[in-house]
């Protein structure tokens, strides 16, 4: 076994009366992780260490993160390889989540073979070229093209990050795939923030594009989402936004809020670590149907002081400042585990999967890893976690309805929990 | 008439409105200034609330910006342990860099890594490169050698980083690595520069630290030591390899040399063994005639002519008895020598040495002591020879030690070997001569030998008898004192040796 490996997880979820046959395929998962430094050598064994806890069978559907560091041209023909050709999508991004650690080099391979789930992928090119519901709508279509007609219960997508209004793609999405069950996502990022982020479809590396899986047939999935962060100061009106910008607040430029609060340090959103600043201190949109804030992270200042973000900004809106701390962290992790659990009705977690905002990686720094305990705390210590940290996740916000429409959310912990 | 109540009434009806107007009005207007004052109020709240919200923002800013630091620092001061592990634990060269390359990629965290040891020729080689593309390192080397003031700061001993350094030096380092953030230290051993290291993000977002200008500085000086302390061991290694082939190869010439010494004195035994042959026959014809002529059975012979007979008699008998000693030493040696191994009583061998040697001891009046410890088994070993070790050695402390002097056998009981001393109160040996009193033919340069014949042979036939008995033997003397001969005979020379 190589030193660089540190993970291999497999789960083989047989139904009672099946358990004499070990051959029968039913659910099997398989999670594999190297960070060796070799892109090839890494992707070999995170691959191989997949396959061996699908114990012979074949991958159906294959999940692969890998950070920055790697040469995906040299990892993803290696992976598809190894699994034998699998519907297959994943990202790069800024740190992988794993059972029983936080990786913020690495290759991570999430393989499911199963007879009763069912896979149909997709993805869509040149996003940049067309409008975010025409990509929307593109990608549903292919995906739902190659599922078939099975029963949906959850559509997960990884878009590039560039995609800087992701609000539109998330509304063409439900209305070609329908309402009624979840859709998450996950903003492609690496260690370097959105520079040279990709997205994988098959054996495809795709930049400037969005690809995605709707998974189905017998399965229960539960979906849980969470931030941590907290108002802080007065609230302020909205009073100028279009789509993802927000023009003035309370009649001044938007950038005003950010001056106000931070005086010459807020200097910084408009230089080098404007990354840092917008990240810790988020803009919270009060959402009056979830009674939550939802948090707008600002990508970019412009002249005029008008902010720009990721998501779309309702006009008339209140907005704070927002703030968060570790401790709100872990308890955030918690909360969106506990909402996946009850969201499943009853049924036994077989797979976690974990799309965290970055940021929270930056403020936890070495107690990032807690949020998985608090994770374990709610579904067990043996459950199989696989996770990545992203720039933006879309899931439905925190609501007694157990659909709800999707956000594009900053900040947030999106636990996706398959049974 | 019926109007003038109904005015009344009405004025009254308008004037009590009025006041009740009056009353509401004035009482909304107190209401209104009322809340207007709670508005206030609760405005001044709302924005001194706000302003300990901006206080408590740049108060988490700070220490968000303290724990990101410290994150940092701990992060590094973890890959800096565990760097210092690996690399400590190895005296291998290639291992340093091989361990390197893990825990500086995979640990430290900086997108750039480069390290560059400096070749015999004085040429920068590259020996660890992360993020750098084989044409970057190429570039980077390159474009070092360029930078004479760069490479000589370096050689002196100065880091460049980009929070600190000159605007000549940060332009040039950030064209070289094309990064924005950097830290370029020299890799320093104990006398001079042996590489650079350079660590550097190409992200704004990732700037270099004070902490991190520090933890590469550490690193660089532990490479340093690293490197250092494996050329050494390189050194040390190569030195005791050249050494021991030295020693090989003296040894292989030795054993050469002893083999040809073996072989020259096997011929030498061989050819004194013939030699003797030859020389004893004819010998034995001179001594037989020379004693046929002094009986006068041939004839008379004149005194002054017997008186030379007799002396061609007794150079003859010393004669053979050379040749005797050198035929045993020469058969010891070969080997053709053969021992007749049987059990004996050493006291009793010891006796017999001295009823021979009576007589000689009596001319001179010496004094005989034997001092023989009790339980000393009896010994496996060859009768004759080592009768002939006692008379040799009686007879040499007879000969040099002067009348009523006193001769002392002593035998002690070792672990393994019955150990014998032979002393005597006679004029001893010089130290010069001690070393060579065994040698074949050697005789000590004193009066007495002098004027006693001698052959030289007698110890070093002793040492030949007690060498094949697997014994050892060695002299004491202090001249004018007297002379011990010291030697030890194994309880049984076949048994084999343990412990």
């Amino acid at each position: 076994m190589c030193q660089y490996t540190i993970l291999c997880e497999a789960v083989n979820h047989f139904p009672k009366d099946r358990m004499k046959g070990i051959s029968e395929v039913s659910t099997q998962i398989g999670i594999g992780f190297s960070r060796h430094l070799d892109s090839q050598q890494a992707a070999r064994e995170a691959a191989m260490q997949a396959k061996t806890g699908l114990r012979g069978a074949d991958a159906a559907c294959a999940m692969l993160l890998c950070t920055g560091h790697y040469d995906p041209h040299k990892i993803v023909p290696v992976v598809n390889e190894t699994l034998r050709d699998p519907r297959m999508v994943g990202c790069s991004t800024a740190g992988i989540i794993l059972s029983g650690s936080i990786e913020t080099r690495g290759v991570a391979v999430l393989a499911i073979a199963s007879d009763e789930m069912k896979f149909g992928d997709g993805f869509v090119e040149h996003i940049d070229t067309m409008s975010p519901p025409d990509v929307g709508t593109e990608l549903a279509k292919r995906c739902l093209n190659d599922f078939g007609a099975h029963g949906r219960q959850v559509f997960v997508f990884f878009v590039d990050s560039r995609l800087k209004n992701i609000s539109p793609l998330l509304k063409s999405v439900q209305g070609t795939l329908g309402d009624i069950f979840p859709v998450v996502g996950a903003g492609s990022c690496n260690h370097l923030q959105d520079k040279d982020a990709f997205k994988i479809y098959r054996d495809r590396v795709l930049t400037n594009a969005v690809s995605g899986v709707i998974m189905g047939g017998h399965m229960t999935v539960g979906v849980g989402s969470r931030h941590g962060w907290r108002p802080l100061g007065k609230p302020r009106t909205i009073t100028g936004a279009a789509g993802n910008i927000i023009g003035s607040i309370d009649g001044k430029p938007a950038y005003n809020i950010y001056e106000q609060y931070f005086e010459e340090e807020a200097a910084q959103l408009r230089g080098r670590r404007s990354g840092q600043m917008a990240i810790l201190y988020p803009l919270g949109i009060y959402i009056e149907e979830s009674r939550n804030y939802l948090l707008r992270n600002a990508v970019d200042i412009r002249s005029d002081g008008s902010i720009v973000c990721q998501g779309d900004i309702p006009q008339g809106t209140r907005v704070h400042l927002m703030i968060g701390n570790k401790e709100s962290c872990k308890q955030a992790a918690r909360g969106a585990a506990e909402e996946a659990r009850q969201n499943l009705l009853g049924k036994d977690p077989k797979l976690i999967i974990v799309l965290e905002s970055m940021s929270r990686l930056k403020l936890l720094g070495r107690m990032a890893f807690q949020e998985i305990v608090k994770i374990k705390e709610v579904f067990g210590s043996r459950i199989p976690v696989i996770g990545m940290y992203t720039n933006g996740e879309v899931s439905p916000m925190q609501s007694t309805e157990r659909f709800k429409r999707p956000h594009l959310q900053n900040e947030s912990i999106t636990i996706l929990a398959i049974g | 008439m019926t109007t003038f109540p109904l005015l009344l009434a009405v004025g009254v009806f308008t004037i009590i409105l009025g006041t009740v107007l009056i009353l509401l009005l004035v009482s909304k207007t107190e209401q209104l200034s009322r809340l207007q004052t709670s508005l206030r109020e609760m405005t001044k709240s709302f924005n001194d609330l706000d302003e300990q919200a901006k206080l408590i923002v740049r108060t988490d800013l700070e220490l968000n910006k303290a724990q990101e630091e410290l994150d940092k620092r701990l992060n590094g001061l973890d890959a800096l342990q565990k760097t210092s592990r690996l690399i400590s634990t190895t005296l291998d060269e290639e291992e340093i860099f091989k361990r390197l390359d893990q825990s500086l990629i995979v640990d430290l965290g900086f997108e750039k890594n480069l390290i560059c040891v400096y070749d015999k020729d004085q040429a920068l080689q590259c020996r660890l490169n992360v993020g750098f593309s084989p044409e970057d390192v190429q570039f980077v080397v390159t474009s070092l050698e360029k930078e004479r003031s760069l490479t000589q700061a370096l050689k002196e001993g100065h880091a460049f980083t980009s929070a600190a350094s000159s605007k000549q030096a940060k332009e040039s380092i950030i064209r070289i690595f094309d990064v924005e953030h950097f830290v370029l230290t020299p890799i320093l051993t104990q006398n001079n520069i042996s590489g650079i290291l350079f660590v550097g993000n190409r992200s704004n977002a990732s700037a270099i630290t004070e902490g991190d200008e520090e933890l590469v500085s550490v690193l660089a000086n532990q490479i340093g030591q690293a490197l250092e302390n494996a050329r050494l061991f390189e050194q040390a290694y190569v030195a005791s390899q050249v050494l021991e082939s030295k020693v090989q190869e003296r040894t292989k010439q030795l054993a050469l040399a002893l083999e040809e010494v073996k072989e020259i004195n096997k011929m030498k035994s061989e050819f004194i063994s013939a030699v003797s042959h030859e020389l004893r026959t004819p010998l034995t014809s001179i001594k037989g005639y020379a004693s046929l002529l002094i009986t006068g059975k041939l004839g008379a012979v004149p005194e002054t002519v017997k008186e030379r007979l007799e002396k061609i008699n007794a150079h003859s008998d010393n004669l053979v008895k050379m040749i005797n000693n050198l035929l045993d030493i020469a058969r010891i040696e070969s080997g053709r020598v053969e021992m007749k191994m049987e059990k004996c009583d050493i006291a009793a061998i010891i006796e017999t040495a001295h009823d021979l040697l009576t007589p000689q001891m009596r001319e001179k009046n010496l004094q005989w002591k034997t001092d023989i410890s009790e339980g000393i088994p009896a010994l496996v070993l060859d009768k004759h020879q080592v009768e002939r070790i006692f008379i040799n050695l009686v007879g040499n402390a007879i000969k040099f030690t002067p009348e009523n002097g006193t001769i002392t056998v002593r035998v002690r009981h070792d672990p393994r070997a019955a150990a014998i001393e032979v002393s005597d109160t006679g004029i001893g040996v010089s130290k010069a001569d001690l070393n060579k009193l065994f040698d074949e033919f050697y005789r000590v340069d004193n009066e007495i030998n002098q004027s006693v014949k001698g052959t030289g042979l007698g110890l070093s036939l002793v040492k030949k008898i007690v060498d094949v008995h697997k014994g050892k033997i060695w002299v004491t003397s202090e001249l004018t004192r007297g002379t011990t001969f010291h030697f030890t005979l194994p309880f049984d020379p076949a048994a084999p040796v343990t412990g």
